[in-house]
């Protein structure tokens, strides 16, 4: 398993598109910097009585949204890009275990989302504070690192959840283009979708949605989206992980099954 | 060693290999031969393991490939060079093999430079030439020093001299007392590397036969200015003599020595003296004849 995780990663750092994908994500954090500095500028231009009236979606989080997006394709890019080339048969005969393959990508993947999460939302976090500094804009938190942490790590967490779905749903599909259509689905879609379905069934299923686990499991719930919050964190973990292992066992099947 | 034993695999209702058995044997080149769809590659990518066999078995030195911890130390495999991804360099693509199966780093290096790459051992694979990628396909088989070889089609997209390149690699590593697979629609190339062929048709067996008796010399073309007393001369020491169009004479059952002394005795000129063996070609669209007109699977 080690060989094969250790090969996982190599195969991952050797790819240019994995670097692009995390690019991308740079920009994310650079647009949300972007974004504080407009909202500054929006606050100081209203007249003191009415700033308060201005709103901004919390910037940690809507990183976050995005970020998930762009590791889910990293997930997706690491079945489908050997799909796509035929490069899985090279694959499959230098690692010869199927499901073993799948552990190890799933591992370097689930890690390497999770750490580019937290580090996207840090720096967002970061460069908030540096350009709002003290301006109480609503939205914004100016709670300290540590009370924010449980949300960050949350979030880092479904970005995890994300990439590992992305992973599986190429596994699956063995079509980049496939995996990407289900996943922008379930990320974009299937939100405002739920949203429209009459009560209490909007935020019950508004509740177990991957977009809105990660505030339901950090305990502060989701003021801002569109997500439910009924979950307690324990069964927001739960269904986090159903996200995961649900796929990943399909997936599982599915590649021991088939000839590659 | 490489043994298939009654392989059967279905695609759906077609049936790609049919109840196929054969030997590769170490220590030779042996040709892996058929038309277009008679389930070469369906045979090689059961043997890697990587299609699953309806019924019937595979087995490389022994046992199922699926089971080899290090495979590619054990079996060199290249069944299709342009199964690579474009954006790493061949470094990149080699280490991570070399890694998977703990081959050392220094391997890496010197199979890049065996096959000829060393130039281009950090420049993006994408931007390869089929030939390129086929030297980069042989450099991964090659890199665990593996006693087995199965290369589907490698000498596609070379130019001659990368033909002769491999030609010359292939009898080497046999030589070495290693077990080499090779696949290729090329009749003359074949013919000048393997010493052994295994035909197959419509996915069942048709020959397993080494080389040379398929090449075997069949006749021995004579030309001669005293033709007639010649062809007398010839049937009365017991050769079969058989006038050809354009003046010749096909001669069997005496070889081109005894018909060469018997012309001296006889004081009779000589212009031309001809071995002539039927070519693999020849052979190989005799045998495959009654399968052309529909193939079966891939």
């Amino acid at each position: 398993m080690i060989d094969a995780l250790a090969a996982e990663w190599l195969k991952l750092r050797t790819l240019r598109s994995t670097f692009v994908v995390l690019g991308v994500v740079g920009v994310v954090v650079a647009l949300m910097a972007l974004l504080a500095w407009y909202a500054v500028h929006l606050w100081e231009g209203l007249p003191p009585g009415r700033r308060d009236r201005l709103e901004v979606s919390s910037l940690p989080e809507l990183a976050n949204w995005l970020a998930s997006l762009c590791l889910a394709v990293l997930g997706v890019l690491a079945f489908s890009g050997e799909y796509g080339t035929g490069m899985i048969r090279t694959t499959f005969t230098v690692l010869p275990s199927r499901g073993r393959v799948l552990a190890a990508k799933a591992s370097v993947v689930a890690v390497v989302a999770f750490c580019t999460g937290l580090a996207a939302v840090l720096a967002t976090y970061a460069a908030g504070r540096l350009i709002i500094g003290d301006r109480p804009i609503r939205g914004q938190s100016a709670e300290e690192l540590s009370r924010q942490m449980p949300l960050f790590l949350a979030l880092s967490l479904s970005i995890a959840m994300f990439a590992l779905l992305g992973l599986c749903l190429a596994a699956i599909t063995r079509s980049a283009v496939a995996a990407v259509a289900a996943l922008v689905a379930v990320w974009y879609v299937l939100p405002i979708v739920v949203n429209n379905v009459p009560a209490p069934w909007n935020e019950r299923i508004g509740s177990i949605l991957p977009g809105a686990l990660a505030g339901q499991l950090a305990g502060t719930g989701n003021p801002q989206s569109l997500g439910g919050a009924l979950l307690s964190p324990l069964a927001a973990l739960a269904v986090t992980v159903a996200w995961v292992a649900v796929p990943y066992t399909v997936a599982a099947v599915l590649l021991a099954r088939r000839d590659a | 060693m490489i043994e298939v034993r009654e392989l059967t695999k279905r695609f759906g209702r077609t049936v790609a290999v049919d109840g196929l058995t054969f030997h590769v044997k170490p220590g030779r080149v042996t040709g892996f031969l058929g038309p277009n769809g008679a389930g070469k590659t369906t045979t090689m990518r059961v043997i890697l393991g990587l299609d699953h066999p309806a019924s019937g078995e595979a087995l490389v030195n022994g046992r199922r490939y699926d089971r080899i911890r290090h495979p590619m130390r054990e079996v060199g495999a290249l069944l299709d060079a342009g199964a690579v991804q474009g954006g790493r360099t061949p470094l990149g693509h080699l280490s991570w093999i070399a890694r998977a199966n703990r081959i050392g780093r220094d391997r890496v290096v010197s199979v890049i430079e065996q096959v000829g790459l060393a130039g281009a051992a950090r420049k993006r694979i994408g931007g390869f030439s089929l030939g390129m990628r086929q030297r980069l396909g042989i450099a991964a088989a090659l890199l665990g020093d593996p006693a087995v070889l199965l290369l589907d089609e490698p000498v596609n997209g070379l130019d001659p001299d990368g033909v002769r390149w491999i030609r010359e690699l292939l009898r080497g590593l046999a030589a070495e007392g290693r077990t080499v697979l090779l696949s290729s629609h090329l009749m003359s190339e074949m013919e000048l590397t393997a010493d052994h062929l295994v035909i197959i048709g419509r996915g069942r067996l048709i020959a397993d036969t080494p080389m040379r008796e398929l090449t075997a010399v069949r006749d021995v073309l004579v030309r001669s200015s005293r033709a007639g007393d010649l062809a007398t001369a010839l049937a009365a020491a017991g050769g079969t003599v058989t006038a050809e169009d354009g003046g010749g004479l096909s001669v069997r059952g005496l070889d081109p020595k005894e018909i060469g002394d018997l012309a001296a005795r006889h004081a009779i000129p000589l212009h031309e003296v001809t071995p002539r063996g039927a070519s693999l070609e020849e052979t190989y669209m005799r045998l495959t004849a009654e399968l052309t007109g529909g193939g079966a699977g891939r």
